[in-house]
């Protein structure tokens, strides 16, 4: 059961990622690439709380703990520009 | 199955640093540029470094992106002048 699980989620992960960076690359106008960037952040700190359980070892959490925070600050950064314009 | 990850994580890496190469948008090159070093994080992560891969997303994907952020709007949208080719 545990097992499906974490299959299941990998493969989530997995499709996350594809049509994340497929959106990335597609993207018509610069919103949709800010918006598969911030889809893109949150799937890798899924994928790092997936191997933190995987692997056994709880200090990965720090590094997604680290990397959310940093990534809310990156984007709040970018959304402000994006409003304001130049 | 966590090699097959780490080639995910690296064709995502060549895929952003392609992007940020190719896009004609200043921002948007800016942002692709921060996934890369986004996806090198986690790459770092997955094999074994946690140390790097947190100074990586706070150097890499926060601090360097801020300071791109603030030089594109210092500098105001420079990129329609003769560095174009």
């Amino acid at each position: 059961m545990a097992e499906g699980i974490l299959v299941v989620s990998a493969v989530l992960i997995f499709f996350g990622v594809a049509f994340g960076v497929l959106r990335l690359m597609l993207g018509y106008t610069l919103v949709d690439r800010v918006a598969a960037v911030d889809l893109l952040t949150v799937v890798s700190i899924s994928l790092i709380a997936l191997d933190a359980h995987v692997a056994g070892r709880f200090i990965y959490l720090d590094v997604a703990l680290v990397y959310g925070v940093l990534s809310f600050l990156a984007m709040l950064a970018v959304a402000r520009y994006l409003e304001r314009g130049f | 199955m966590r090699e097959l990850v780490v080639y995910l994580l690296c064709a995502s890496i060549i895929a952003s640093g392609l992007l940020a190469v190719r896009l004609a948008s200043l921002m948007a090159a800016m942002v692709s540029g921060g996934l890369a070093s986004l996806f090198a994080a986690v790459c770092y992560v997955v094999l074994g470094a946690p140390d790097v891969a947190m100074t990586e997303a706070s150097i890499g994907s926060g601090l360097s992106t801020l300071i791109f952020l603030y030089a594109i709007r210092r500098t105001a949208g420079a990129e329609d002048s003769a560095w174009r080719s």
